[in-house]
């Protein structure tokens, strides 16, 4: 089993899907709450996020916080590597924040964090007649085909 | 003639999404059923109008509908209708197995509020019914501008597969 969760945060900050595969550490001990643990993560993309744009040596714009950006613009980090776990992030241009954890023994999610908006997100998600954007949701075919994606690459059993 | 002007699929998406949660949540104004039926009914016509342009005139009825089903959807809805049934008198079942404005269809199994129990589960016919009022109207607007004055009404029950009832009135005279 590769990956482990997986949270989308819209713009302001409120996690709008979540779901584990494997949690081995329960939230209890960690965020303490499922609440807690939705404000840490957060946090800690939007910090790295800032963090990274203020430290970049090469770009020489600044960027206003909380300005939509196109994907590859501007700063973005792609993913933190820990000896535990690796987490992957994808934020779109209006501002949703795609994060993955898997495995630290996994490559690039790059692409597939852009296919996993692209082709699952905006397809099954966004041109739902019941989807209200910025609402916490959970679909049913969304579910799934993240599920069997998951499965394509490898990463769930 | 200048080069036809092309849209993106999701643009036709998105507005049709839009225009139900318009209507649904303006306090004053027409209720969404009559201005989804205003819209579809003119855009109908002008759709069929199109459509039709170049083709002979259809004067028998049975013509008409296969118009519609072939030509018009295909335009519209970019498949053609896959099953039609008729009774001979004026009732015609227009049958499409995946209708492509339906197809991303679900409920959403999300409570209002962490804690609260899930919401119950809706038959799938009800919640696509406001969604199914526009493409009634683009096809009865059709239908008038070939000349005939039809009821259509649409039933979801197996999403996504839609069953589109026409029921002729009669004839309008042009």
């Amino acid at each position: 089993m590769g990956c482990m969760t997986f949270y989308i945060f819209n713009r302001k900050g409120r996690c709008q899907y979540y779901h584990e595969w494997q949690r081995l550490k329960p939230i209890k001990q960690g965020a303490g709450s499922q609440d807690e643990d939705f404000k840490l993560m957060f946090g800690l993309c939007w910090s790295m996020r800032a963090l990274a744009t203020a430290v970049d040596p090469k770009n020489p714009s600044k960027q206003q916080m909380g300005a939509p950006m196109r994907i590859g613009d501007g700063c973005s980090f792609n993913s933190i590597k820990t000896s535990n776990f690796k987490l992957h992030y994808l934020e779109s241009p209006s501002g949703l924040k795609f994060v993955l954890t898997t495995d630290p023994t996994v490559g690039s999610m790059v692409e597939q964090l852009q296919y996993i908006y692209a082709s699952l997100f905006v397809e099954l998600v966004a041109k739902n007649p019941l989807y209200t954007p910025g609402d916490a949701f959970l679909f049913e075919p969304f579910s799934a085909a993240l599920n069997k994606y998951m499965r394509t690459l490898g990463l769930l059993s | 003639m200048g080069k036809s002007r092309q849209c993106a699929e999701s643009c036709v998406d998105y507005l049709a999404l839009e225009l139900v949660h318009h209507y649904r949540t303006q306090l004053q104004g027409p209720s969404l059923q009559a201005a989804l039926d205003a819209v579809g009914e003119r855009a109908g016509r002008q759709l069929a109008e199109r459509c039709a342009r170049d083709r002979a005139p259809l004067l028998e009825q049975l013509e008409a509908v296969k118009f519609i089903c072939k030509e018009f959807w295909g335009e519209v809805f970019r498949k053609a209708v896959d099953n039609l049934r008729t009774n001979h008198r004026g009732t015609f079942v227009l049958r499409d197995t995946q209708f492509r404005w339906l197809v991303r269809l679900s409920q959403n199994q999300m409570p209002a509020q962490l804690g609260q129990p899930l919401p119950a589960p809706a038959a799938k016919a009800d919640l696509a019914a406001d969604f199914l009022l526009l493409p009634c109207a683009l096809v009865r607007g059709a239908l008038a501008q070939l000349g005939w004055d039809a009821a259509v009404t649409a039933d979801a029950a197996s999403l996504p597969q839609v069953d589109f009832t026409v029921v002729m009135r009669q004839q309008v005279q042009r």
